[in-house]
Order: structure tokens, then sequence, then C-alpha cells
């Protein structure tokens, strides 16, 4: 096959044998790979009742098909199985170079299944693999564990998905770290591969990718490198990367500061913005093909975590430590982020467990008899303290290692301090204070409570805006910008307003649900550069001239879609019910404290609303949510159910 | 006028792309090893070496493609007068 290698390796770590699949064209073209291989795999192998981390559940690493080449930032992973922490479809997506590596040793994914009886991790070379053990690896962190590989297999290139000492506990929110400093973070994926006693996967390879139409591929490699420099985000994400969100949320009133109270900080520019990033990092560093180098290289030079090193001074754990735990500086944050990325903990879910242990400590619902020391807020040296307790899940550690739904089961009254959709923490912006496709996302997201699948391509952080409350969000940008997006004409007139361009929310996540889907099929990144400039005709471009496989722009979104609909169902098999769409009571009970959105908070009956508005745009059910036989029929899924079986 | 390659490893990403093109230009395929330009990625450092193979013909698509600015093609005159 062209782009594809054309082989997914399937272990079966309980019988210790391990075998390898074609990619079926037919897949191909409807799932396209990455998420949408992993979603066609755990639906068929996963079923109703099984135990995420029980040795029926499945372990899927599909890389996208794009990655290896030179198409700007192809370099995505997508990691999937039952999450440990919402019970539904788990996932998450992650760049650098394990991916390209993965392709160039003659594989598009690796399927784990069952469980060994001794810690073991695999290690893939050059269209070989074995299973090797790592006794002498167990209890070590993600760090440690990335160099022990590297240098016993001899060879520093060597790309290694590790998990920490989370994992290996089974920490529901447990990442799979990707080298030391990236990560498949969300939904728990750490804790399955700790349940399989699997912990790493290490490999390289020195093959190729081959192309189909070379010249054809080469033009629209160059034609999707140009969109993207055209972008106006281009420069200052290049510059700033994820950080640019720093300044606009405090502006906004809607950053999450002490576990979702304080939508502003004081002193927030001055110490935790990217403001002051350039006092600690100067240059990016890129993953594969990434002309962008989002990330910063990191090196803090005084004070008390003088001789830090590390890639990332990222908005999660600057927002989730910085404003939820309300950490006040960004050197303090850095100490925090290579603690989770050791442990191998999900950043966005450790910080909002550790905000909601603060509250609780605040509230005097647990204290320092049950902790061992006191848990202030800002304080990161108890942070990094309870973070090691929840790796280890030692004393209160183990209760909080559950997540924030199952932990404050534990203590009366806290389910109100627990901020979650689905069992997933949401913890970036505070939908209160700005009302955005994105935060619709929070409920409407396959995932669980997150951020990162329902992005307006077209999102302006410079107004904080809704014309119509709760329907719509302001466009604001040129004509030109309008004209250019890569969205079908009669799409546009119905998601933007024809005079004003007013975005339609709930219209408009449907599309941003269906286009991220397909990002993250073909392994290509959502940073705001790239999403707001590359749709479906250049996918179908580059998809087309690389596999020789030919496929519309309609189509390509028709599988994003498909995608998105076949893990709705995933998700209905598995329990999901119509009601679990819904933010946690905070948002609807307690206004903000602090900052320009204070006073205020969410309208219940409007938010069913519009969620009946987004079901409508998904031609589903409006009331239950159900995707129906006849949208089942147009993507071709007829023959797929959401009863449990 | 002459047209050099002007290397400086200090603004280098690591994101591969000179690799890359290098393969798919000279052996019709995208692969990392064995093009004819190669980035050593220390990630635990942050640092970044460019080595070019002596198989190296010059052709200067690496530096085309390179989006960092660590590889650039410069006039040779126009370097001289930085340098000067």
């Amino acid at each position: 096959m062209y782009g594809y290698s054309g082989k997914i390796l399937d272990i079966d770590l309980t019988a210790g044998r391990m075998k390898e699949r074609p990619v079926e064209q037919d897949w191909a073209r409807e799932y396209l790979s990455g998420l949408g291989f992993n979603a066609r795999l755990l639906y068929e192998e996963i079923p109703a009742g099984a135990d995420p981390l029980g040795p029926e559940n499945i372990l899927v690493f599909n890389v996208g098909v794009l990655v290896g080449t030179t198409v700007p930032t192809a370099s995505r992973t997508e990691a999937s199985a039952l999450s440990p922490a919402t019970g539904l479809f788990g996932t998450a997506n992650s760049g650098n170079f394990w991916g390209s590596e993965l392709k160039f040793a003659g594989f598009d994914g690796v399927v784990i299944r069952g469980k060994a009886a001794a810690p073991v991790y695999v290690w893939i070379c050059d269209g070989q693999a074995t299973i090797l053990p790592a006794d002498h690896l167990w209890g070590r962190d993600a760090w440690e564990t990335v160099r022990r590989i590297r240098r016993e297999l001899g060879d520093g290139a060597i790309q290694v998905a590790a998990i920490g000492q989370a994992g290996e506990n089974l920490v529901r929110f447990a990442s799979v770290e990707n080298g030391p400093f990236d990560a498949w973070a969300r939904t728990g994926l750490g804790a399955v591969m700790g349940s399989k006693n699997l912990k790493a996967v290490a490999v390289r390879g020195r093959g190729a990718v081959r192309v189909a139409h070379r010249k054809e591929f080469l033009q629209a490699v160059d034609d999707t490198r140009k969109a993207i420099f055209s972008s106006p985000f281009y420069g200052p994400f290049s510059r700033f990367g994820t950080m640019l969100a720093t300044l606009p949320y405090q502006e906004f009133g809607a950053l999450p500061g002490r576990n979702y109270r304080l939508g502003a900080i004081e002193n927030w520019v001055e110490t935790r913005s990217r403001k002051v990033l350039p006092r600690y990092s100067n240059r990016g560093v890129a993953c594969v093909a990434c002309p962008i180098a989002c990330a910063h290289w990191v090196e803090i030079k005084e004070g008390p975590y003088a001789g830090l090193r590390l890639k990332d001074m990222e908005v999660t754990p600057v927002i989730g430590f910085g404003a939820g735990c309300d950490i006040n500086n960004l050197p303090a944050v850095a100490m925090v982020t290579e603690t989770c990325q050791r442990l191998g903990l999900d950043m966005v879910s450790a910080a909002a467990v550790v905000a909601f242990a603060m509250e609780l400590y605040e509230k005097g619902l647990i204290g320092e008899k049950d902790l061992g020391f006191p848990l202030n807020w800002g304080d990161e040296r108890a942070t990094i303290s309870l973070l090691d307790m929840i790796a280890h899940r030692r004393g209160l550690g183990d209760v909080l290692a559950e997540g924030v739904r199952k932990a404050a089961e534990h203590f009366p009254g806290a389910s109100k301090y627990a901020v979650e959709v689905k069992g997933l923490e949401c913890f970036l912006l505070d939908p209160r204070a700005r009302w955005s496709t994105w935060t619709l996302g929070y409920i409407t997201s396959v995932r669980g409570g997150d951020h990162l699948r329902t992005r307006n391509p077209v999102e302006n952080l410079r107004y904080n805006e809704n014309p119509v409350p709760y329907l719509t969000e302001k466009f604001g940008f040129s004509e030109e910008m309008y004209e250019r997006l890569d969205m079908p004409d009669e799409l546009k007139k119905e998601i933007f307003d024809p005079v004003t361009r007013d975005v339609n929310i709930p219209k408009m996540s449907r599309w941003a649900e269906d286009l991220i889907a397909v990002y993250n099929a073909l392994g290509m990144c959502i940073r705001p550069p790239v999403l707001h400039t590359v749709g479906p005709t250049l996918f179908a471009r580059l998809y087309a001239s690389l596999t020789g496989i030919d496929i519309t722009p309609a189509e390509v979104i028709r599988a994003g879609e498909r995608i998105w609909n076949l893990q709705k169902l995933f998700n209905l098999r598995h329990g999901e019910k119509p009601g679990d769409a819904d933010y946690p009571s905070r948002f609807y009970e307690e206004p903000v404290r602090a900052g320009p959105a204070a006073g205020r908070r969410l309208d219940r009956e409007k938010v069913r609303e519009v969620l009946r508005e987004y079901y409508l745009a998904r031609g589903w059910d409006p009331d239950t949510g159900l995707p129906g036989a006849a949208k089942l029929a147009e993507l071709n899924l007829q023959s797929y159910t959401h009863q449990r079986s | 006028m002459a047209r050099e390659l002007a290397v400086n490893p200090g603004r280098c990403t690591g994101c591969c792309t000179c690799a890359l093109t290098c393969a798919i230009t000279h052996q019709g395929e995208f692969k990392l090893t064995g093009a004819f330009i190669s980035i050593a990625r220390d990630e635990f450092e942050g640092t970044f070496t460019i080595t070019f193979s002596s198989l190296c013909r010059g052709c200067k698509k690496c530096a085309l493609a390179c989006p960092s600015g660590a590889l650039r093609v410069v006039d040779v005159e126009e370097m001289a007068e930085q340098e000067g």
C-alpha cells in the first residue's frame, strides 16, 4: 500500500503471541486511519460489561496515515481503550516521534490485548516485535524508563511510550507518556497499560513511507504549508505556543481559579501569563514535520527550582495548576509539570483532583491528619507530595486516584466541588464566563469533560460575546477569513449569520467535532494555525495523492462524522445515558466569584435548549441524543447498534 | 550570484522536515534513516545536531523546506557582508 504501512500488529500478552493483520482498503476509505481505526476496533472487540482494567479490554495505538511524510504537523497517533475514568470510549492523541517511528518500523498500528503474567515491555523494530521482561523497570518513573530502554537497546533514537508509577498503580487518570515530555494523557489509558503489566512500547524503524502520486502529493503539501503560514495565528503560536490563551482567559474572567471559583486572579499577567514566558524559554521544540514548534524548551536558572530543564510550558499545566490550584509562579508550575511527566499523570485531571482536594481542605472536609501536611492553595510542595501519594495510592492518595467523581463519594457533601462530566475532569476554561463552541464541547464530547474535540476553527479570542445568548458566538474576523474557510458553502450559510457572520454554536460544534475526528484520524495537529486553514479539500488532496485511494472532500468529512457516531454508539453500548451530557452542578448553582464574569452562572434550561439544537444538527433524536436509523444508514453504519449486547 | 547553504544549529527545532525532504527528493520515499542530512535529537537536553553525509549533493532542498531558519539558502556576498 501507499501511505499506509499496510499492517497492524496484534499482541496477545496473555498468550505471549503476536500476529499481523492487514489494513483493508475498505477500512481505509471509511475510517482513514488513527482514531478511525481505533473506533472500529474498539466497537468490534470490547463487549458491553467489560472491565476497563480487565484483560478483556484492548489498548490500541493507530498512527495517522499522513505521518512520516512532510505534511506539516503530521505527527500524531491516537491511543484508545475502554476508559477506566469514564467507562466509555477512552482516547487520547499525541505527537512527537513515536508514530513516525512505528510507521518506519512497518506498522500502522498496534493492538494490545490480554495481560502479561509479569511486567513486560514490547520492543518493535523493523517489522519484528519482541516481548521483553520489565521487572527492572517496574516502579520507575517514565523519564527513567525512557532513558533505560534507550540505553539497554543501545539506540538513543528509540521512541518509547511508557507508564510511570501512576499507570502501574491503576490511577484512573494515569497517562501513557510519549517520550519524557509528551503524553496520551486523557481518559486513564496509562491505567489500562498498567492493568496489562505492560510498562512500555518501544519502537524503532529504518523503513520508509511510499507515495502513490509524488508530484501531486508534494504540491498538496506545499499548498498546506502555505495555508498554515497564511494564518494570523501562525507567528504568535510559533512564539508563545498555547500560552497565548493565558491572557484572554484572565481578561474574560474565565480561569478555573481555585477550583472554578475565581475567574480572574490578581497578578496573573505578571506571574503566570505568556508575558513572563520569555524569562524561562526562548526557543521552540517541534514534533516531527511541524513548522510551528509550539512546545517550549524551559530552563529555570535561579530560585528554588534552578537547574530544572524540560520541554513544555503549556497552557494546560499553567491554567490547571497555576489557576486551579493557584500556584503563583511559572518555575513552580514547571516543577509540578515534571512531577506529572515522571509519575505519568494526565495534567488536566491531576490539577482538577489537587484543586478539589485543596477545596476539601479549605472547607475542613479533610485535614492535616489525613494528609500528613497542610494543603493550602498555591502550595506547590504540598501539590507534589499529594501527586506522589496519588501515583502510589498511599493514604488519601488511594481515594483521590479514583478521580474527582468517585473520590467525592467518600466525603459527604463533596460532590458539588467535583468538576467533571461523565467522570472526566474538565479543567481549563469556565463556561459561565465564556460560553462558546469550545465549552459546549465539555458536554458533547464522546470522551467526557474535555476541551480538545470540539473547537471552533475560527474561534476568536479577542471577543467574548454571545449576540444570541447561548446560541451564537461572535465571529469577529475579516470577510476574507470567512471566504477562505474550507467548509461547504451550504453549510457556511447555516453556521454563519448572513449579515453579522455570528457563529451558530450547536451547528459549529457538530462541524468541529467531525473535522477534528478527521484530524485525529489522519494524524494532523489541531493547533489553531492548522485547524483554521486546513479542511476537507486539502485533506482529500493529501490523502488521495499519498495513498492512491480516491476520496472527495465530502467523503473526508463524512468519514469524520462516521467516526464520531461510532464512538457515540460505543458509549451508548457501555452505558452512557442522555442525562450524562450535563455540566457539573457548580456551573449552575454557584456564580463566578471574582473577575469580569463575577455573578454569572449557567441556566439549565438554556443549556438543554442548545443541546437539543446540537442533537438536531447531528441528525440525532433531539430529546435522547440517540443516533437514528436514517443517520446510521447515511453513514453506512446500519448494521451497528447502540444496544447493549 | 553564488548561493550557499547556511547552517545555524541553534535555531533548529528538531522537526526533521529537512531529512524527510531529502529522502523524498533523492530516494523517492519518506524516511529519516538514510537521508543525506540527519538530525540527532537529544530529547532530554532539548538539543539537535545537524549532520550532512558525504553523499549530500548540495541541492539545498532541505534548506528550502526548513521552517525554523536553521538551514537557509543565502547569497554568498550577502553572507560575507553580514559577517564582515
